[in-house]
């Protein structure tokens, strides 16, 4: 192991410490503040409680198909979002004219997308799994097409000059400018696009579908299971954090950091 | 033969929201043969950047007409290179990659373009920081990939506009040395701009000065200094001190010493 090798390693290692300490102490406070103020399991569970319904509902090979429906659901509607949507906002970006127009009302879609569109999901495609992936689409899609196009008006005049004249075709400035200038908002629009996806998953699959982590989080309060309801909202928070840190995290460090030094996507 | 022709340019530019007309360029005129290093001073917002732009084909004139070679200049194209200012080198592509760009473009194959520009970067005296992203550059080595860059696709001219201007004093000494010796190697056609008199006169074969905005020629000074020239003993040639002070005269700047 090089020097520079240990070193990076040890600030991974410190800076995931880092990231983990507000969860341990939040944990230790539910430790303590359970019994010490005799709380009824009726009100909120205790961290045990909450620990044997993980171990419970996993022996009974119930919780990993929930977990699996779930995640099928955001990557199948994000997946779509993506693949039709940053071309779409890459295109209208590309034109002054097109993103004028488009501009107001994708900042009016922004604020509706996903669980807004649930009862017209619903009339559509009916209740089950279309639905709830067209939530999904659907909240990821406007944010992404939005950024996009964003990141296209934020590309720097004297870099679209320089293509242009070095003999980029269109084409050719669309793959080699326009799309990995628009990254960082891309990144950052697939952020804020699955915050949307998450919640608008959530309100979906409580109307729409009888699987998924919504589902049972919404069927455990007719048994006032404060336990499950618990565990499901930290299984969710888990999953989009462990979404965020192993999937958008590294790309964001293979690309947008090793390009410009810089540690944030574009707002 | 004159290679670039700038025949009676004009350019108003119209605000969009006020609706206010600026005549950037009156009238302005000059041509550039094959091989020459021009250079276009003149003071600040008297429309040289405009000429540039024109002649690049970033902006169409509102009146008068580019030729190169005897063509009309419609649209920017490789066969002008410009070197900009604030670098514009791609965040996302190493040095090896800006360079091989334009080549890219234009359907040349890895092999070949890698080569190339590897020729270039070796030219530029960046050898070594092939796979560097830009932002991992000083100011001065942004400035030789863009040359690399430009050069890599054999442009019949160059343009540039204040390429020295983001760089600290020193570097820029070293690079319009280093510009020089790269040019002496090639001899492009150049147009560059500058508002800065001594660069413009140790450049040059010829400086052509633009009057205060809206603009024409008003002087066009052959340079007669040999080449290859050095920084070193340019404050002692007779006629780099004389046509300094000719120019520092016109722009305004009197009882100006030479800088040391
Ligand atoms: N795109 C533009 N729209 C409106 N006015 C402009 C534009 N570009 C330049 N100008 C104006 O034209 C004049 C000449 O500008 P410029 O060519 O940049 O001068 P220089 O490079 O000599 O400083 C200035 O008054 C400037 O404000
Ligand atoms: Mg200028």
């Amino acid at each position: 192991m090089t020097m520079t090798h240990k070193i990076r390693t040890r600030a991974r290692v410190e800076s995931a410490a880092w990231f983990l300490s507000p969860f341990v102490v939040l944990l230790a406070a539910w430790l303590v503040a359970i019994p010490a103020l005799d709380v009824s399991p009726r009100t909120f569970p205790s961290a045990p409680a909450v620990w044997s319904a993980l171990v419970d509902q996993t022996a009974a090979g119930e919780l990993i198909p929930h977990v699996l429906s779930s995640l099928g659901r955001v990557f199948l509607g994000a997946g779509i979002a993506v693949a039709v949507g940053v071309p779409a906002g890459l295109l209208m970006g590309m034109s002054a004219a097109l993103s004028t127009f488009f501009s107001p009302l994708l900042r009016f879609s922004v604020a509706l997308a996903g669980i807004a569109w649930i009862p017209l999901a619903t009339l559509w495609l009916g209740y089950g799994n279309g639905a709830v992936v067209f939530v999904v689409f659907n909240a990821v899609f406007f944010a992404i097409v939005y950024n996009s196009m964003l990141g296209v008006r934020q590309t720097g005049t004297s870099l679209l000059r320089a293509a242009r004249s070095l003999g980029a075709s269109r084409w050719q400035m669309f793959w080699e400018v326009y799309l990995p200038g628009a990254l960082p908002n891309i990144v950052t629009g697939l952020r804020v696009g699955l915050g949307f996806a998450w919640r608008g998953l959530i309100a979906a699959e409580i109307i729409a579908t009888s699987t998924g982590l919504g589902y049972t989080l919404f069927l455990a309060r007719q048994y006032y299971e404060t336990d499950v309801i618990i565990l499901m909202m930290i299984l969710i928070g888990v999953l989009w954090l462990v979404m965020d840190r192993l999937l958008l995290a590294p790309f964001e460090r293979r690309t947008i950091q090793r390009w410009s030094g810089e540690r944030k996507a574009r707002a | 033969m004159s290679f670039l022709t700038v025949d009676r340019l004009n350019q108003v530019y119209t605000d969009v929201y006020t609706n206010e007309h600026t005549v950037a360029i009156d009238d302005v005129s000059f041509t550039i043969p094959a091989g020459e290093f021009v250079s276009l001073i003149g003071p600040s917002g008297c429309g040289k950047t405009t000429v540039l732009n024109i002649v690049a084909g970033f902006v169409e004139a509102t009146g008068g007409a580019v030729q190169l070679e005897g063509v009309p200049v419609a649209g920017p194209g490789p066969d002008r290179g410009v070197v900009f200012q604030d670098f514009a080198l791609f965040p996302w592509k190493t040095v090896l990659a800006n360079v091989a760009f334009g080549l890219k473009m234009n359907g040349v194959g890895k092999a070949e373009r890698q080569a190339t520009a590897q020729e270039m970067i070796d030219l530029v005296g960046l050898s070594g920081f092939e796979r560097k992203f830009p932002h991992e550059l000083s100011g001065g080595m942004r400035q030789r990939a863009a040359v690399a860059r430009v050069l890599a696709t054999e442009p019949s001219i160059m343009l540039m506009d204040e390429p020295f201007a983001s760089v600290d004093a020193q570097t820029r000494r070293v690079l319009q040395q280093e510009v020089l010796r790269i040019w002496d190697l090639r001899r492009t056609t150049v147009l560059f701009v500058t508002h800065d008199v001594d660069e413009a006169v140790f450049m040059s074969d010829r400086v052509i000065v633009l009057s205060t905005r809206p603009s024409q020629v008003q002087a066009d000074i052959r340079i007669p200094i040999e080449r290859p020239r050095s920084w070193t003993d340019m404050h002692t040639n007779e006629d780099f001190v004389s046509i300094r002070r000719e120019l520092m005269g016109m722009l305004g700047v009197e009882g100006a010493e030479v800088a040391p």
